[in-house]
């Protein structure tokens, strides 16, 4: 009977152990969502790959920090950060008001901007000339767009009355568009260029609208999130980023996937 | 570790609109998965190696892998198939909630068919012998004798299942449909705060079970009074 | 087809986590079920309405919901505690892996508390006035007499349980694991073909299910074989 109750107990603090695992100060847990190619995705032999995971590395090193990616749904991305369950999401998130109001960014190390994509042949006439939506000619269009992202938030203050789908995740966006179950998707125009309209997928598909980036809900890019009361931790990851930028790694990143540089020249600071 | 009782409060009635297109997922699958059900059931019981054989590999399958999977494989695969998109079912399968009904109502049909075939099995050989010696033949005894008391015998396992089937109808969230869960989890999206939100739909849930089986409950007693105890 | 290649590891990783996910799921499921059985049949009344409240709240809950409010509360509650013994500590997490088995093993464990305790009402009195007779205590009793004769009572429906933990395994990819679905969602994303990938995780599964399906048939032939008298 003892040797079973030592075994019992034995067998519990194994298993605790692995359980349990306070972290201690410098691995820091980066947080992405691992299915947004060409930002942070899985490639084929079975690593993270992309944009965001190259800045992650490049702040990494120069810090002095050990990383560990953590992947997370798009839609409990913030809640995860608040609940401990990483330190940073470095995964293409845009720095807005509301978004401030609950966390901290570092500077941002990519732009961030909206379009919509749609049918070629449909014909929808969204936008004016001005580049602002035609609400009367979104009637009957259906929209599908990614839960709790920037393209959401744009479009439930500029449309409200759309008819919207709301995805878990950009890969189903894109299969639903070309399954027909919408009729255009608001998303970020540069993985769309890259991983929809310029493949086979994407021939019968074009931008339907111009490019889209109101402060107010694209904010004044894409930057590292953190949870509030870790300046210290904020002024290293802007020393860092400032270094990227400044020494041309920011582009050598972008240059990976894009013929085109992606984040911002100018050095915006976080108000 | 704050408690917000005001976004509660401020949250339950939207997630309560989504009470109906749960109940309409969950009875409208419970009808057709029934449905189907007794039609396997007839089958698997046919003696008819034609008959029995397939309903055994389709009950296999649909018991066999978990039900995420088939509701992914009917949304997201089958429109991969061109013929699908061609076929006239496209505009059932088109839609996310005639996905999640067909679904449901394929996975919940295996299960039940064997609940019920559990129910006949359960039948006294004694009461169907003294039907044939009475004269009834296969078929009238089977509707006449069988199914009462296999009903009846069924029901504490079928509602078990019933209540699975409405747990299941959560699974729909994950195929953009906006009933209670998926409601919670736009919510929980927008306001960063998931421990309140998802206790509260939990008690929501929960109450639910509760009518369910004292539904169920009261329907068993009805059915079993002439049963001496 | 060939839209697979490439991604035969990543479906064969994926496998393991699932089986690494059972196994620790298995035994806790037991654990939790045994105690909770032994609760409910106790004369402690403290027991009985704690295991009362854990199967009632774990039967009538979505597994997806169990599984989302304990990977986001957990880490929150736990560090509250753990603050409380060791300020220094800034966070305890619990990693997908553990959340989601433990979650799962709640959830099933409710319904192997029911089939226990079904089970142990089923062992012949006999069988406990012979111990009794032989002066075992309470706990030999349980461990040497009541365990091994309910065990093969509750076999068949806890094959069933087996069933739906390996499938419940599926839901944690929602919580981030680097499972078989999850692989098969990265995968629909760099070759964006759904139909193909999501059938590989059928059939994954499936081969689970059989296995199991076969280990319950062995086992219950080994749990009954004293009972096959000369025929």
């Amino acid at each position: 009977m003892k040797k079973l109750l030592t075994l019992f107990v034995a067998a519990v603090a194994i298993l605790a152990s692995g359980v349990i695992q306070p972290v201690k100060a410098e691995t820091l847990r980066v947080g992405m969502e691992c299915t947004y190619a060409p930002f942070n995705f899985r490639n084929e032999a079975g690593d993270l790959d992309g944009y965001d995971v190259d800045v992650a590395k490049g702040v990494a090193s120069i810090i002095g920090a050990e990383l560990e990616f953590v992947c997370q749904k798009w839609d409990g991305m913030i809640p995860a950060l608040l609940a401990n369950k990483f330190d940073l999401i470095i995964a293409s998130m845009s720095i807005t008001d509301s978004r401030l109001e609950k966390m901290d960014f570092s500077q941002p190390y990519r732009i961030s901007v909206g379009r919509l994509v749609g049918k070629k042949s449909a014909d929808m006439n969204l936008f004016d000339d001005m580049g602002a939506p035609i609400a009367a000619n979104f009637d009957g269009v259906k929209v599908g767009l990614e839960r709790a992202s920037t393209y959401a938030s744009w479009f439930e203050a500029k449309l409200p009355d759309a008819d919207v789908i709301y995805y878990d995740s950009s890969e189903s966006l894109y299969l639903d568009l070309v399954n027909g179950r919408t009729d255009v998707i608001m998303t970020n125009p540069m993985k769309a260029f890259l991983k929809f309209l310029s493949k086979d997928d994407g021939a019968g598909y074009e931008f339907v609208s111009p490019q889209i980036d109101e402060r107010k809900y694209f904010g004044i890019g894409v930057g590292i999130g953190l949870r509030k009361g870790n300046d210290a931790l904020k002024d290293r990851l802007n020393i860092a980023l400032k270094t990227l930028t400044d020494d041309g790694s920011l582009g050598t990143y972008a240059h990976k996937y894009f013929p085109f540089a992606i984040h911002n020249e100018q050095w915006t600071p976080v108000e | 570790m704050s408690f917000d009782l005001a976004l509660i409060l401020d949250s339950i009635p939207k997630m309560l609109m989504g009470i109906g297109l749960t109940f309409q997922l969950l009875f409208l699958s419970a009808a057709l998965g029934l449905t189907l059900a007794v039609i396997l059931l007839l089958m698997r019981i046919s003696g008819r190696w034609y008959l029995s054989a397939p309903t055994m590999v389709y009950i296999y399958i649909f018991r066999g892998t978990p039900i995420l999977v088939q509701i992914f494989i009917i949304y997201y695969g089958l429109p991969q198939l061109e013929f699908i998109r061609d076929s006239i079912f496209w505009p059932i399968l088109r839609e996310p909630f005639g996905c999640a009904v067909l679904a449901l109502s394929l996975n919940t049909g295996a299960y039940v068919s064997e609940i019920l075939r559990g129910g006949v099995l359960g039948v006294d050989r004694g009461l169907k012998e003294a039907g044939a010696a009475l004269g009834l033949s296969a078929r009238d005894r089977f509707i006449h004798i069988t199914s009462p008391i296999a009903i009846r015998l069924a029901l504490p396992a079928y509602s078990n299942d019933f209540i699975s089937l409405m747990k299941s109808t959560a699974l729909a969230s994950t195929i953009t449909l906006l009933d209670m869960m998926g409601i919670a989890r736009t919510i929980v999206a927008e306001t960063y705060a998931p421990y309140e939100i998802f206790i509260s739909l939990a008690v929501i849930y929960l109450i639910l079970t509760w009518i369910i089986q004292r539904s169920f409950g009261w329907l068993e007693k009805r059915m079993s009074r002439h049963v001496r105890q | 087809m060939d839209a697979l290649t490439g991604w035969w590891d990543d479906f064969f990783w994926g496998s393991v986590v699932v089986a690494e996910v059972f196994v620790t799921a298995l035994i806790l499921t037991v654990l939790l079920g045994l105690i909770g059985a032994a609760a409910k049949l106790s004369k402690n009344r403290v027991a009985k309405s704690i295991a009362s409240g854990y199967t009632i709240v774990f039967r009538g809950t979505p597994e997806i919901l169990v599984l989302l409010l304990f990977y986001f509360g957990s880490a929150i509650a736990l560090t509250n505690i753990a603050q409380i013994f060791d300020p220094e500590i800034k966070f305890i997490d619990i990693p997908p892996f553990w959340a989601g088995s433990i979650a799962i093993s709640l959830i099933v464990g409710s319904y192997a508390t029911e089939t226990f305790r079904g089970a142990f009402l089923g062992v012949d009195p006999g069988q406990i006035e012979a111990a009794r007779a032989l002066g075992l205590s309470n706990f030999k009793t349980f461990v040497y007499v009541r365990i091994p004769a309910m065990w093969r009572l509750a076999l068949p429906p806890f094959g069933n349980h087996m069933l739906s933990l390996i499938k419940d395994t599926a839901l944690i990819s929602i919580i981030g694991l680097n499972e078989t679905l999850f692989a098969a969602e990265q995968a629909i994303g760099n070759t964006g073909k759904p139909f193909t990938m999501y059938i590989v995780v059928g059939l994954i599964y499936l081969g689970f299910s059989t296995i199991i399906t076969l280990s319950v048939m062995v086992l219950e032939k080994y749990a009954n074989q004293h009972l096959e008298v000369g025929r």
